[in-house]
């Protein structure tokens, strides 16, 4: 069953904060914020979480907290938060109504931008630049959401609190790498390589990676195939394999 | 001297054949995932013979086997006693509508030789004789909680399993208790929050967990785990599937001086003819006979001909000393190669079924598998993540070879990391 506070953090940290590589990786998204004067948006959620999205320089980054946002985006409960994402509610802001032209516009391009990629037209894929955008993007949303599951998702919670302390690694080779970051049964999510790793799980391709976050091929498999790398402390991977597959749950 | 690196071609692409029409190749234990085969290169992946403590793959590698089989080659692969026994019943039935005498004969043979059984139940794999004794347990208190060991192997079965795990409900593992090995005031903690209503302790003789070192029971810990379960009606289950035979004929419980309510028994039972058996104290008996609890092959008569042979063997040659002698042997010269080198391994659990891990700065495994792997390519056959298991057919001169590779591949660890 799908948790909505949950779904809220994933929404927030996993899906919006992918709006960070989004402007990163596709320069038709930093194209979108140039020439603009540095902008942010507080989405703020009653029980649920509170992040802004600060745009400079044709960049994004998000940062926990609404203490210092342009435009604020309150939200009464978490469900009305999720209903931003999925399109059924409209949010109304309280502060920042001077800006409300750069949330109409240049926001709602960004994240309409973010769905191409994340929800891609089967034909989008064909072409090579838009597969390796698209799969990092998902690469990252996956990771992210990893641990926002391991931290307020029951069975997530559960799993979660027999990690071991320590970094995981989860990457593609040639491609983005996550930090998977344990410590007394709580998650957070480094979007790079770790330093010193307590386990590894190094997926051999983009297109691996892809047919794994797509259902297409299975983890296990893919390790007897020597298509998935994995190293170290094994029980640390086969939790964070539980993790992986309620991802689906909540992203599908 | 230098050792032959194997070569896997024809498992891999047996590897690539068996993936077209069995979920994930190989499944379970024996696989690469589970297996921890790492790097997947360095392992076999398909056997094509074994004989006495040696294994051949599919490419002609042969390899000193210290998983036999992950238990159930104790006597050595193809012991003549015990298939000779197998194949003589095999003339005269196996799969039978009337079970065979062989049955009675296998259950007295047990209840004389197991110091806590007064009955025997038989199946087929450890995991039912888990799952019955859960059942028995649930029947004769009429209660449900289970009390577990923090990193517990009970089987496959749903309640065997963790929440969050691929096909596993929430409902399925909701009476299960969770508490530390050889942590007692844990146990009185939980049996008084949940007084009346924990039908079973449940867990194997030590910790024989993966990827950690194992752990033996504290001094007094099992008699005072015997004392609280009978003072409050917990049936005691031992989960001795693992353990069985290698430490004690008469069951483990009994090695480390307690009786068990429930014991089970599989791998060793029958040296890899497929039987296991649930043995139990008189007053489970009526109760475990109301369980609804069968199958098609549960009462062949081939492997019970087969384990009657087998516990026979193991008494005459009382192969818990002989493991514990030649265990010792081996890890002690396991121990001298990587301190010869500048390496800590660090051996833990009973010799019989022994557990390997270099100690290392980082405490992640990596160069203990990196170790493990240049094993295995040059023939020895251990693993990275799970006790190691003795067999009767092993002899000095393995010993002597297994030493010798182990201290190649602490060399080569030596050479590719000279940062440590």
């Amino acid at each position: 069953m799908v948790d909505q506070k949950t779904l809220a953090y994933i929404n927030m940290y996993a899906v919006l904060g992918t709006l960070e590589n989004l402007c990163a990786l596709d320069p038709a998204a930093g194209a979108l914020l140039k020439n603009k004067k540095p902008i942010s948006i507080g989405f703020e959620v009653k029980g649920g979480p509170s992040a802004t999205l600060t745009f400079k320089n044709g960049k994004c980054r998000m940062e926990q907290g609404v203490g210092d946002c342009d435009i604020k985006l309150p939200f009464g409960s978490c469900e009305k938060f999720n209903g931003l994402l999925d399109g059924t509610v409209t949010p109304i802001p309280t502060k920042g109504f001077t800006h409300i032209g750069f949330l109409l516009k240049d926001f709602q391009a960004l994240t309409d931008l973010l769905t191409k990629y994340m929800r891609p037209d089967p034909a989008d894929l064909e072409d090579e630049d838009f597969f390796i955008i698209s799969t990092s993007l998902m690469f990252y949303t996956i990771t992210v959401a990893i641990a926002q599951i391991a931290n307020n998702d029951d069975v997530g919670i559960f799993t979660a609190k027999l990690i071991a302390d320590g970094d995981i690694e989860m990457s593609i080779a040639g491609g983005p790498a996550a930090t998977l970051r344990a410590k007394n049964g709580r998650m957070v999510t480094i979007k790079c390589a770790p330093e010193n790793p307590r386990a590894v799980m190094r997926f051999s391709s983009m297109k691996l990676a892809r047919d794994l976050f797509d259902g297409k091929v299975n983890a296990v498999a893919s390790i007897g195939a020597g298509k998935i790398s994995m190293k170290g402390m094994i029980s640390m991977l086969d939790n964070l394999n539980r993790l992986l597959d309620r991802v689906a749950l909540y992203l599908a | 001297m230098s050792f032959k690196i194997n070569k896997y071609d024809k498992s891999r692409a047996m590897f690539d054949r068996a993936e077209k029409v069995i979920p994930s190749g190989v499944y379970g234990h024996l696989g690469p995932a589970e297996g921890c085969f790492i790097p997947v290169d360095s392992f076999p992946l398909f056997g094509e013979k074994a004989q006495g403590t040696y294994f051949w793959d599919v490419d002609g590698n042969k390899f000193i086997d210290y998983m036999c089989a992950y238990g159930p080659n104790v006597l050595g692969y193809c012991d003549e006693d015990v298939n000779a026994a197998a194949f003589e019943q095999s003339k005269t039935g196996d799969c039978t509508t009337s079970p065979s005498v062989k049955m009675v004969e296998l259950a007295e043979l047990l209840v004389d030789t197991v110091k806590s059984a007064d009955w025997a139940f038989f199946a087929k794999n450890g995991g039912d004789t888990t799952t019955l004794a859960i059942m028995t347990a649930r029947a004769a208190t009429h209660r449900k909680k289970i009390v577990f060991i923090n990193g517990f192997y009970h089987g496959v079965a749903p309640w065997t399993q963790k929440l969050g795990y691929p096909g596993v409900l929430e409902e399925d593992v909701a009476n299960n208790l969770y508490i530390n090995w050889n942590d007692f005031a844990a146990f009185e903690k939980v049996v008084a929050e949940n007084e009346g209503e924990i039908a079973a302790y449940i867990a194997t003789p030590y910790m024989h967990g993966n990827f950690k070192d194992n752990e033996l029971p504290a001094d007094g810990y099992w008699q005072k785990v015997r004392k609280l379960c009978t003072e409050k009606g917990i049936v005691l289950i031992v989960d001795d599937v693992r353990c069985g035979w290698r430490l004690d004929i008469a069951g483990s419980d009994h090695f480390y001086g307690f009786e068990a309510d429930l014991i089970c028994f599989c791998k060793a039972l029958a040296n890899g003819w497929n039987v296991s058996a649930l043995c139990g104290k008189d007053w489970l008996k009526s109760a475990v006979s109301g369980v609804t609890y069968t199958g098609s092959y549960w009462m062949s008569a081939v492997p019970f001909a087969a384990a009657i042979a087998c516990i026979n063997k193991m008494k005459k040659l009382n192969v818990p000393a002989m493991f514990r002698k030649n265990a010792l042997m081996l890890t002690d010269g396991l121990r001298a190669a990587a301190a010869n080198n500048g390496f800590n391994l660090v051996v833990s659990g009973e010799p019989a079924l022994f557990y390997l891990r270099i100690a290392d700065a980082d405490n992640n495994l990596m160069l203990h598998q990196e170790w493990v792997a240049e094993c295995v390519k040059r023939g020895i056959f251990i693993t990275n993540h799970h006790n190691h298991f003795m067999n009767a057919a092993m002899t000095p001169d393995d010993f002597k070879q297994t030493i010798d590779v182990a201290e190649e591949a602490f060399k080569i660890l030596r050479k590719n990391h000279p940062e440590l």
